[in-house]
């Protein structure tokens, strides 16, 4: 809501600085977002034009001496055909910012020195409504004496500026000039001047000239007109236009301006018609029928339905209720009768309105924030009051006043102790009362109560349950909130807790860290063919996507069900960039449209990387470590895994015979899917099943008193035979010596048949383990056996040999 | 023969001033002191001699020998040394030489940084994680915190919808009527999460950010006890000598509702153009619950008191390490990561 300060003045005394003022405010809950200048330009002066000569050099231009009402006169070169000697222009000098922001300084014309430029009303950024003529495309000169030297603001009066005030949507009474006053007048420590409305009663009957019917009383529950004839359509006088201009609004002509004028001073929406154009003089105040079409204003037709209301006459609508008025009952010059309407329409019909026809006006804002019947009768009063003050017409008889329900005066009862709990102040219910009065909320105190006259305008002050919390609202911005000295929570203390999930996620998220991954917070959002990109099958899970209603584009109107696309998109940026990173991770929720619930979220540790240094194993080793370091046993990678994976290398994790995710390196397709230069590596575990496998109660195992012997062999098996399959195998085996830690260190696959003494078919393996014993140190006949056992069951089961 | 002992002596010392290396000093030690040198062979001669002489010239031999074994050990000792400072020189590297790494570096987001240094303050007061879900019924993103459908506060969030009764939640405070609804009161939960709104991204807009909501239940809760935690945690993520301050504001499940303001962290609050030159930048919202919220989720609003406020973790992080774009949180550029 644009203030400007000169129409502020009307009901305050200003007296302090802007800067100041705006602080005021915004410490009772008025943001002032800008503070905007009502001329823009800087460094703009009045100065007169004493000789004008022919520019030696150019045809067009003109040499110009001025007074600047300095001792010397300036030289200011131009191409103005409207100036003349003895006329007064406003003159940009060195440093001067116009309008459009552009900066002036001295300079050579055709080799004649000009100080500065002449300028018209655009590079000052006024037009016709701010000073006449300043419209016009050429030079402004000034029409009245002014001082040589001074600011062009300061020459015009228009040196004042422009509040624009940020709104909560819990007081639509401050969109208006009135009630930001009011709230002005006591952040400046005063009363607001109560505006005086003057009544004028016409001559004649109003009834004679129109009717209203209102046929919906619970979407329109009061409908007010008043009747002015003999109009004169003329613009409005200067001063009208000049503070529409300045709080954003475009000059019109009297009738027009008048409506927005009080639009803006009082906040309740107008609207004239010209009567003429009303069938039978008759408005109607209806549900519209279903397809029929109203052409607004604006020009555009409007196909309204029927729960939106519509303003008619007995054979057409002439606007939509609350957002704008019909074209064919338009103020034109020849208007000769109009009616003014001022209306309360219920806000809920008004925005679903605005929301379906996709158009909002300045009205159809105040609708649906709510406005009241009091101040709507105020506002047709004071339109008359200005039709009179104007001369632009004559007005007829009173007003006709179709109200379903009269407005009701509300008081509401607020408990001063508990007021005073709630702000944690020590207040009585006078120095409340005086504080509310500041802001024209009256109330008397009763022993512990305050017995609040909600004033009409304040519609958000409940009179139920939210009444103490409301009045304390009011008292604490009101006393400053700065006033207000900070305490601690006091009473029974509390133990502060890390939730256990919150606790691994933290766990989880260093331990990457520590392993050199980068975190990943990648938008939940997704593309339909995302899930095609990554070779999904129709029936996988991955694609139960849940769609959003009202998605920025096709290309993001879906949930993800997998962190991969947005690993791949960051291996991608990352890749093109040149940025060096290999490692990244991500911890992030994922959801699956698999119920007639809520959809079902997961949340899910994704890793990637890639690069000359990354393989299938570093990321199964980060894994592993990451599993370790959490106390997870009974780990293991299997072959398996989704489509968007390499085939030959992809794997699906178990624990303790649990699938929790998947790991692998990206299929070719989709690594050409994606665009990407390399195929990374990338696995996806589900959170919450790790969490369920991580042990946290771990416990002390003695260390081994005797010495551990380690022994490695290298067998040949059939290439199809996997390392975990002989691990198993040699784990099983029980020997008088225990048999732990095996694993594999080698895998020797003959590039020919018979190479190194391998048979077709057949690979080498080379496997370490370690051999102890609790009681006693192991000799060497014990370990013989041992190996020889491990060896046989190989023999047995996997027909496994010794290699020699 | 003490003639002979002496020569062997002068001998000895001039051989040992040749010596350049320890293989030459352990050789010229074998040919004097050795099993068979020189001096050895001397002394072995002197069983010959009369008793008198005999001791006379052991003594005189002895001192020799003592003399040129610590000879010896001096000469070895400044070999050895020498050898040392060679060894020193060929080890010597350029220490501004690249570091070499094994494991590149790892980071974690900013917003991860920020998020548990607020929520660790938080526990510190005495508050718990809570948590809720993303898509969320419109009931407890709205309804219940006092946003009834066609509340005019609707349109301050702008919300992606999956269907009529369906949303992505627009702030973590549905989660305040989960809680309300779930835990008994007394409790303190801190409760944080992505949010999701209707917001084309740009330098200051994220369609997707991180919030984190407190909220405080107990019978005689005031809006100073808000400063007071307000505060608290704005302390522990901005330092002690950032200033906090509340201002009156509007939110339908806060009443009264206030912004958080912090002293600008650029100019520490002289004014500059980060902070418009008011000194102080909007951080958060909070205020005492609204009655209507505490009434919707089954408590008496008479009996039971609230307080709540909902911080964006991505403006705090943008504040804190003066990031000029929200989108980089969400870009996944290591460059961007590796600098915070």
């Amino acid at each position: 809501m644009k203030l400007p300060l000169k129409w502020l003045k009307d009901f305050v005394e200003f007296n302090t600085t802007p800067e100041d003022f705006a602080n005021r405010m915004l410490l009772r809950g008025f943001e002032v977002a800008e503070i905007i200048p009502e001329v823009k330009a800087k460094g703009v002066y009045v100065c007169t034009i004493e000789k004008i000569e022919q520019h030696p050099n150019a045809e067009r231009l003109r040499v110009c001496e001025v007074n600047v009402g300095k001792d010397e006169p300036l030289t200011i070169v131009t191409n103005a055909t409207n100036v003349y000697p003895g006329c007064q222009v406003p003159v940009a000098l060195d440093g001067a910012v116009l309008a459009d922001g552009m900066e002036i300084h001295p300079t050579k014309m055709r080799g004649v020195p000009s100080a500065g430029m002449f300028c018209g009303g655009a590079e000052i950024g006024i037009t016709d409504a701010e000073y006449p003529g300043a419209s016009n495309d050429s030079v402004l000169i000034l029409n009245e004496d002014h001082e040589n030297g001074q600011p062009i603001a300061e020459a015009l009066g228009l040196d004042e500026c422009i509040f624009d005030i940020e709104l909560t949507p819990n007081r639509p009474d401050c969109q208006s000039i009135i009630g930001l006053a009011r709230e002005a007048a006591s952040a400046l420590g005063q009363r607001m001047k109560e505006p005086v409305i003057t009544p004028v009663e016409g001559e004649g009957n109003a009834e004679d000239y129109a009717k209203v019917t209102v046929l919906n009383p619970k979407l329109c529950p009061r409908y007010l007109a008043r009747v002015v004839t003999d109009l004169k359509i003329e613009p409005s006088p200067r001063w009208m236009q000049l503070r529409l201009k300045l709080a954003g609004l475009r000059p019109i002509n009297n009738i027009v301006d008048i409506t927005n004028y009080v639009l803006l001073e009082y906040g309740h929406p107008m609207h004239a018609f010209d009567l003429a154009c009303i069938e039978d003089a008759h408005i109607v105040v209806r549900n519209a029928i279903e397809g029929e079409i109203v052409t607004t204003l604006d020009g555009k037709e409007r196909v309204m339905s029927s729960d939106m209301l519509l303003i008619a006459d007995p054979k057409k609508g002439v606007g939509v209720a609350g957002v704008m008025g019909g074209l064919n009952s338009e103020i034109t010059e020849n208007t000769k009768v109009t009616l003014f309407e001022s209306a309360v329409f219920l806000p809920d019909n008004i925005r679903h309105t605005t929301r379906k026809l996709r158009h909002s006006t300045d009205s159809s804002a105040r609708f649906t924030k709510g406005v009241e019947a009091v101040n709507a009768e105020k506002a047709i009063n004071r339109a008359i009051e200005l039709v009179h003050m104007l001369g632009a017409g004559k007005v007829i008889g009173s007003m006709i006043d179709v109200t379903a329900e009269p407005p009701k005066e509300r008081t509401a009862t607020a408990d001063i102790a508990h007021v005073n709990e709630i702000l944690n102040t020590n207040l009585t219910g006078e120095q409340m009362a005086e504080l509310l009065s500041g802001i024209n909320i009256e109330c008397k105190v009763d022993g512990g109560k305050l017995i609040v006259n909600v004033p009409h305008f304040r519609t958000d002050i409940e009179t139920g349950i939210e009444t103490d919390w409301d009045i304390a609202e009011e008292v604490g911005r009101l006393y400053g909130y700065d006033n207000i000295e900070p305490t601690l929570m006091v009473g029974r203390t509390f133990q502060g807790r890390l939730g256990r999930s919150f606790a691994l996620e933290d766990e989880i998220k260093d331990r990457m860290a520590a392993m050199g991954f980068m975190e990943l917070y990648n938008y939940n959002f997704t593309s339909p063919q995302e899930y095609d990109a990554l070779l999904l099958p129709e029936n996988d899970e991955k694609r139960q996507t849940v769609r959003l209603r009202n998605p920025f584009g096709e290309d993001q109107s879906l949930m993800r069900t997998t962190l991969i696309g947005g690993m791949l998109r960051t291996v991608q940026i990352n890749c093109n960039k040149k940025t060096g990173a290999s490692r990244f991770f991500e911890v992030g929720n994922v959801h699956f449209d698999n119920n007639d619930d809520l959809p079902e979220e997961r949340k899910m540790l994704g890793a990637v990387c890639y690069g000359a240094n990354e393989s299938f194993f570093t990321l199964k080793g980060v894994l592993e470590q990451l599993f370790s370091s959490l106390g997870i046993e009974g780990v293991r990678f299997e072959r398996g895994g989704g489509e968007y994976l390499h085939p030959g290398q992809k794997a699906v994790i178990l624990i303790n015979g649990d699938k929790v995710g998947e790991i692998g390196c990206i299929h070719p397709q989709v690594k050409r899917n994606f665009d990407l230069p390399v195929a990374p590596f990338i696995a996806e575990i589900d959170f919450n099943k790790l969490l369920c496998h991580v042990n946290s109660e771990r416990k002390f195992k003695p260390l081994p008193k005797f010495p551990i012997v380690p022994r490695d062999i290298a067998i040949v098996v059939d290439e199809n035979i996997d390392a975990q399959t002989v691990i198993d195998v040699i784990a099983a085996v029980k020997t008088k010596a225990m048999i732990g830690n095996v694993s594999c260190f080698d895998v020797f696959y003959p590039k020919f048949p018979g190479e190194k003494g391998i048979p077709e078919g057949k690979k080498s393996m080379a496997f370490r383990f370690e051999l102890r014993s609790d009681d006693h140190t192991l000799n060497d006949e014990e370990i013989g056996l041992s190996v020889k056992a491990i060896l046989k069951s190989l023999k047995f089961r996997l027909d496994a040999d010794l290699r020699s | 023969m003490l003639e002979e002992l002496l020569k062997i002596r002068e001998e000895a010392l001039k051989r040992l001033e040749e010596v350049e290396s320890e293989s030459d000093l352990s050789e010229l030690n074998v040919s004097f002191l050795g099993r068979n040198g020189a001096l050895t062979s001397i002394l072995r001669t002197m069983s010959k001699l009369a008793p008198e002489e005999r001791a006379k010239l052991g003594k005189e031999a002895n001192e020799v020998k003592q003399f040129l074994a610590e000879r010896f050990d001096f000469v070895r000792s400044a070999i050895e040394k020498k050898a040392e400072e060679r060894r020193i020189k060929a080890e010597t590297v350029d220490v501004t030489l690249p570091g070499t790494v094994d494991i590149p570096m790892g980071k974690l987001s900013p917003l991860t940084v920020v998020y548990r240094q607020i929520r660790d303050a938080l526990i510190g007061l005495g508050f718990t994680t809570f948590e809720g879900p993303e898509i969320e019924y419109d009931d407890y993103n709205f309804t219940k915190l006092n946003l009834p459908l066609n509340h005019p506060a609707r349109d301050m969030q702008d919300t992606f919808y999956i269907n009529d009764k369906v949303l992505l939640r627009t702030h973590t405070s549905p989660c305040e009527a989960r809680a309300l609804m779930t835990l008994k009161p007394p409790f303190r939960v801190v409760i944080p999460g992505r949010v999701f709104r209707v917001d084309e991204p740009d330098a200051s807009h994220s369609p997707v950010f991180m919030q984190m909501e407190g909220l405080v239940v107990d019978r005689n809760l005031t809006i100073a006890d808000l400063k007071g935690t307000i505060d608290t945690f704005v302390k522990a993520v901005f330092g002690e000598n950032v200033k906090s301050r509340l201002r009156p504001s509007y939110f339908p499940f806060t009443e009264p509702s206030a912004e958080v303001d912090i002293s600008c962290t650029i100019c520490g609050g002289k004014g500059c153009s980060s902070c418009k030159g008011t000194g102080w930048m909007e951080i958060m919202g909070c205020g005492i619950t609204n009655p209507h919220e505490i009434e919707n989720c089954g408590l008496d609003p008479n009996e039971w008191r609230a307080f709540a406020f909902g911080v964006g973790v991505d403006r705090v992080a943008c504040l804190k390490y003066g990031i000029n774009d929200i989108r980089l949180l969400y870009e996944g550029d290591a460059r961007f990561l590796r600098q915070l």
